[in-house]
């Protein structure tokens, strides 16, 4: 796959490993993680920095696990009854409301980009999951040709940089986390990187 | 590329590379879960471009659905 992606696009070796990262993040949180995906999340391993070590963390739990025990969690979390303990949408942490102006941007970016959301979505598209799916199409030219830094670093910074920080240090200490805490992790570390590496292209 | 551009470039590579992206990624790539692959990616949003053609009469919908 990895190859597949390099010759389609052409992009460069730490681009493709920053669109898998925001892949990862989509897919964890999209939908609950299955028994297959509990089983390929098991085998990764980490390094001592503070991914490597979300990741590790990722990899014992998803061993301990049961897709059951993930899915109550991903419902309590993000679903609830009524609302679950975190609202994983942009709008949401940047007004306190849903479906306000940041998703109104949100939507004229995708109709720039050629993005569209899923037929069978039925939720805003200013999901945690979504935009790291956006960001990861951006990057490997999913959604047309692969967009330039410069682009990448002004949707991030208009949709994902601004609020997904605080959603993922939000996901690791909310209570109801055990699963989903490694996966707060992971995210709060690759998007504070992700901060850092655009500051250098400014 | 201006000179100051490339040099930018480089540092930010190298500054990826240090975080840890090329380790963690190595397992996450044994993974295969990644954007491009249909067999654990997110399916979120689509290009309707992608498809070969842009379904605006349904991207409208949308919007109108969700009152947009």
């Amino acid at each position: 796959m990895a190859a597949a992606i390099r010759h389609l696009t052409e992009i460069s070796e730490e681009d493709e490993l920053r669109a898998r990262f925001y892949g990862l993040l989509a897919a964890l949180l999209a939908k609950p993680a299955d028994a297959e995906m509990l089983g390929r999340l098991s085998k990764i391993e980490g390094d001592e920095t503070d991914i490597g070590v979300g990741l590790c963390a990722l990899s014992n739990v998803a061993r301990a696990t049961s897709p059951e025990a993930v899915e109550r969690e991903f419902n309590n979390l993000f679903i609830g009854i009524g609302k679950g303990e975190l609202v994983p949408f942009g709008s949401y942490y940047l007004t306190g409301f849903l479906n306000e102006k940041p998703l109104a941007k949100l939507r004229d970016a995708m109709e720039q980009h050629g993005i569209s959301r899923a037929d069978e979505l039925h939720e805003p598209e200013d999901n945690i999951a979504s935009v790291c799916e956006m960001m990861a199409g951006l990057i490997t030219g999913a959604f047309g040709q692969p967009v330039s830094l410069a682009e990448q670093r002004a949707f991030f910074k208009a949709h994902v940089g601004n609020w997904a920080g605080q959603f993922f240090a939000d996901l690791e200490a909310a209570s109801g986390a055990v699963f989903y805490m490694p996966v707060g992790t992971i995210g709060r570390a690759f998007i504070a990187i992700e901060e850092e590496a655009f500051e250098m292209t400014a | 590329m201006s000179k100051e551009r490339e040099v930018s470039t480089a540092s930010r590579r190298a500054f990826l590379k240090s975080a840890g992206l090329a380790a963690g990624a190595a397992g996450v790539a044994a993974t295969a879960i990644t954007s491009g692959s249909d067999e654990a990616s997110a399916t979120t949003v689509k290009s309707p471009a992608s498809a070969g053609y842009r379904e605006t009469d349904h991207v409208r919908k949308v919007y109108e659905l969700s009152k947009f």
